[in-house]
């Protein structure tokens, strides 16, 4: 056998696209400055990679439209804004409580809870985690689309205390400040690392971004393969079935809640380091939608699919938008035959026309799961159970 | 040229092929039976005939116009309605008002009227439970509201889907009865059963679906005489 | 027993609400004016609800699906019936003849458009799908919802906009023993009450009625009797978009002022009075729009408005784990 047939008979060879993308991804900052407004693009677009995958699991796995999602995302950067910051600043009689964080930070900020990177995105994953199954317990009996109205209205709940959090004060301390800026939050402080500079040097967040898309890649997959992934199919496909051959419903779903959960949280914790300041703005439905539409467009229940949908609609977002279709020249094209409007204004609208379309155009999206084909083109599965024995 | 025609249809539900090539005639004025086991074909055949699941391939024809195309509510406006599988009534609306539905797209109110007497008459109890949801009564008097429901489109042609299923055999033996005097009034009827006992009995002729294909196709008499047929459907 | 328990304890929960800051006035020496004053106000909010209300439950009954667009077609509702203020140049200063001829000739106006976008929604983003899984349509009415959002950004931007108080809607017009109804409140009631009974009479008399009724019991046997289930089903989403129209002026006098966000939450607090009363049920709808509209005023009143629709929401997790089917409900389809 030729070597070239060689290699692509190995059992790695699926995976070389895969392998080669990442390596190239990885080594895209040293090619740029290391403050570079591209690769804060990317940086965007991995977090959202994250997240994506993280609804993916509940939405494109379990099959329940999970609206809310947003809530997990809160969740997380509240908790970088809680444990990153001078936001408790009268904890331990105004010593504050330093754990694992750089020199720096516990001069530089005396007060308050401060606690290592790694200690907020477990912390994150904990509470993200408890918080999906608390909002998933209550859909357990309830059908799809009832399931996406209590998801939503869940998230809505939650944003609502995010947003008025300033005005409920428990033991002294305010949830959140409200519609205002938790600020500064500490910089990423990794073990062995050190500690980063987003002021001056995008690198290493960019690599932590990496990682963690690595990670929740590997998790994903080894997720999908098992058995909890076979009963998320089963369950997406014929809830009924599912349970007559023995799939436990209500840990299932809402092991897909807490596990898609935890990808929320991470996300936040992160971005909400990242940007170095969280606010209630930031938790609006329209993200919900904003990752609702990158899956849809990726794949239902697509890994691949997801990255992929992820990341073009997070470029559409930060880049096409922003630098392309709203700079100067096509604007003023756009003008010029009366359309008097900025891309920026209509972005949202723009996310809902995509998923219109790919509903009903294309519904097993860009990169489609195998079976998610069969399913949506040839009406097989679903809800209904279409094939009946007719007499 | 026969009412109705059904020529080699094969239907399909999503991938599957539920009829793969099934013919049969009707002649006006016939009893005609559809006999077979479940799963068969059977209601997919009726099914098809009244547009709910239409054949990929080949035809209908009904009083020579080609109706294998033609949405139901049209299919019932040419003369042919059904009693369906499962009876179907609409569980919250009363006797009245589900036998006034059979006949939403005709506008003659007096004649309506005498129709609606005619079919009290061939099934009193319904007469009695006038007022009374559908839901609330038992299967045999749901199954004559539907067979009545049926009769008010004042079809030529009548489908009924196995009106024995799950009922009294005495009651059965009531609704055969008032099969054949429809029938005697002038209604042509395609009857789909799964009990072949009464449909060889009232029918002249039959077909026996096995498969989603037509296996045998006889006078009921000589149907009811033969072995396989005893041995298979007749419990012989 | 379930069903008792379930049903009471949700009464209960909901009589609770005003009930207890009823007690806190009267406690307070404050009298029972201002929570009459809530209760009045509630109740022509809860006429707006209740009018969208009908319009989810109308096409839950007969397709078994959220209309997630609906609130935006609301707001589109309102939209229009401010754009046709100025057409018909009606101002602050126009004469009670001319400003209730063209109020009436707004309403009408308002209430096609919406209608017509209704129609026009379904046709585009829901019957293509109809095989489909139950999430398709789902996600494209998600889809449609944020799409109409934008148009109303595009319209009239971004922030709320202030728009003529036409009818001097807080203006006291009687008091009864302390407390006010508005202008706005009578408004409310004269617009809804023969909106609802036209409805009501149209679904339980005309023929089409009975088509919609047959087809939210079972399509197949609507079908069978020679009903175009698909008119019948434009149909219903054309006389949801009309009421939805109607909600969409009476809020526009009522608040004098518009603002393409109000579909989002207006959408979910109708659907909450939708699904309180029981989803698929007129009187349902009708009865959960006035409670949810008593609950929302006396949150906004009471507690701060940026609260309400978190205890809205609340209380329609509590309903969904618990009750379901709403106070009233009754199934919408059964098997065969």
């Amino acid at each position: 056998m030729s070597k070239l047939a060689e290699l692509r008979n190995a059992r790695w060879a699926p995976w070389m696209p895969a392998i080669i993308a990442v390596v190239a991804v990885a080594l895209f900052p040293l090619f740029r400055p290391p403050l570079d407004a591209t690769m804060s693009d990317v940086i965007q677009a991995l977090a959202y990679v994250v997240m994506a995958l993280g609804l993916n699991i509940v939405v494109g796995f379990a099959g329940l439209l999970d609206l809310g999602y947003v809530a997990f995302y809160a969740f997380g950067a509240l908790a970088a804004g809680w444990f990153a910051s001078d936001h408790f600043s009268k904890v331990n009689g105004g010593e504050g409580v330093h754990i694992g964080v750089s020199d720096f930070v516990q001069t530089a900020f005396p007060q308050g809870i401060h606690v290592s990177f790694l200690l907020i995105v477990i912390g994150a994953i904990l509470v993200t985690a408890l918080a999906g199954a608390v909002i998933g317990l209550p859909t357990l009996r309830l059908r799809g689309d009832y399931i996406a109205i209590v998801t939503l209205a869940f998230g809505e709940i939650i944003s609502r205390f995010a947003a008025n959090g300033d005005s409920v004060i428990i033991k002294g301390y305010a949830l959140s400040n409200g519609r205002e800026s938790i600020s500064p939050i500490d910089q990423l402080n990794l073990p062995l690392v050190g500690e980063f500079d987003s002021a001056t040097n995008l690198r290493f967040y960019f690599w932590t971004a990496l990682a963690l898309v690595l990670v929740v890649l590997f998790v994903n997959f080894r997720v999908r393969d098992s058995r909890l992934g076979r009963a998320w199919i089963a369950l997406r496909e014929d809830e009924v079935a599912a349970a007559s051959m023995g799939v436990p419903l209500v840990r299932t779903k809402l092991t897909a809640y807490a596990i898609g959960a935890t990808f929320g949280g991470i996300a936040g914790a992160f971005l909400g380091v990242y940007n170095n300041s969280v606010n209630a703005n930031q938790f609006q439905f329209g993200i919900s939608i904003f990752l609702l539409s990158m899956v849809i467009l990726g794949g239902l229940g697509s890994i691949w699919g997801v990255v992929i949908g992820a990341t073009l609609l997070s470029f559409v977002n930060t880049f096409l938008i922003p630098d392309v279709l709203d700079k100067g020249s096509f604007n003023d094209l756009l003008s010029n035959v009366g359309l008097d409007f900025t891309f920026g204004e209509v972005k949202f609208g723009v996310f809902g026309f995509i998923l219109v379309l790919m509903m009903v155009l294309r519904p097993q999206g860009l990169l489609p799961e195998r079976r998610r084909t069969a399913e949506l083109t040839q009406g097989v599965g679903g809800d209904e159970a279409i094939v009946e024995t007719r007499a | 040229m026969a009412m109705l025609e059904v020529s080699d249809i094969h239907t399909f539900y999503g991938n599957i092929e539920a009829l793969k090539g099934v013919s049969l005639e009707v002649e006006e004025g016939e009893i005609v039976t559809l006999i077979g086991s479940n799963g068969a074909g059977k209601s997919t055949t009726l099914r098809s005939i009244s547009g709910l699941s239409p054949p990929r391939e080949g035809s209908i024809r009904f009083e020579g116009n080609e109706i294998g195309e033609t949405p139901p509510q049209a299919i019932v406006q040419l003369g042919i309605s059904q009693s369906p599988e499962g009876r179907k009534c609409f569980q919250r609306m009363t006797v009245r008002e589900n036998l006034e539905l059979g006949a939403y797209l005709r506008r003659d109110t007096s004649q309506i009227r005498d129709d609606l007497a005619r079919v009290y008459d061939l099934f009193p109890r319904l007469e009695e439970r006038e007022r009374q949801k559908a839901g609330t009564m038992s299967g045999g008097e749901q199954q004559m509201l539907a067979i009545g429901r049926a009769l008010m489109a004042q079809p030529r042609l009548l489908l009924l889907d196995e009106p024995s299923m799950g009922i009294a055999p005495v009651l059965v033996e009531r609704i055969y009865e008032t099969i054949e005097e429809i029938n005697r009034q002038g209604t042509t009827i395609l009857l789909v059963e799964q009990n072949a006992n009464f449909a060889l009995g009232v029918s002249k002729r039959g077909y026996v679906l096995e498969t989603g294909r037509v296996a045998l196709s006889d006078d009921s008499s000589a149907l009811r005489d033969n072995p396989d047929v005893q041995k298979a459907y007749l419990g012989g | 027993m379930w069903d008792f328990i379930s049903k009471y304890g949700l009464i209960a929960l909901l009589v609770a609400f005003p009930l207890t800051y009823a007690i806190i006035d009267v406690a307070g020496g404050e009298g029972l004016s201002r929570i009459g004053n809530n209760l009045v106000a509630g109740l022509s909010n809860g006429a707006i609800w209740a009018l969208i209300a009908l319009g989810y439950t109308l096409v839950y009954g007969i397709i078994e699906l959220i209309n997630f667009a609906h609130g935006e077609v609301f707001m589109i509702g309102s939209f229009t019936a401010f754009a046709l203020y100025s057409v018909l140049g009606l101002t602050l200063v126009t004469g009670p003849l001319g400003l209730v001829l063209g109020l009436l000739v707004v309403l009408v106006l308002s209430m096609l458009v919406s209608g017509s976008l209704n129609v026009m929604i379904e046709r585009v983003a829901y019957r293509p799908l109809r095989g489909a899984p139950k999430l398709a349509p789902l996600i494209t009415a998600v889809g449609v919802s944020f799409i109409l959002q934008n148009v109303g950004i595009l319209w009239f931007g971004s922030s709320q906009k202030g728009i003529p108080d036409l009818i001097r809607a807080q203006q006291e017009l009687f008091n009864i023993g302390g407390v006010e109804v508005s202008r706005a409140d009578v408004l409310a009631v004269v617009v809804t009450i023969p909106l609802v009974y036209l409805l009501t009479a149209f679904v339980n008399r005309s023929r089409l009625g009975k088509a919609m009724r047959a087809t939210a019991q079972d399509p197949e046997a609507a079908r069978l009797m020679g009903i175009n289930v698909d008119t019948t089903i434009s149909v219903t989403f054309l006389l949801g978009g009309l009421l939805a129209g109607a909600a969409g002026l009476i809020y526009a006098l009522y608040q004098t002022n518009v603002w393409y966000f109000q579909g989002f939450t207006a959408g979910l607090i109708a659907f909450t009075a939708a699904v309180m009363g029981g989803i698929g049920n007129l009187r349902g709808a009708v009865l959960g729009g006035l409670i949810i509209g008593i609950i929302q005023q006396i949150s906004d009143n009471r507690i701060g408005n940026e609260w309400t629709p978190a205890v809205v929401f609340a209380y329609l997790v509590l309903i969904m784990v618990f009750r379901p089917q709403g106070l009233i409900g009754e199934e919408t389809r059964e098997a065969g």
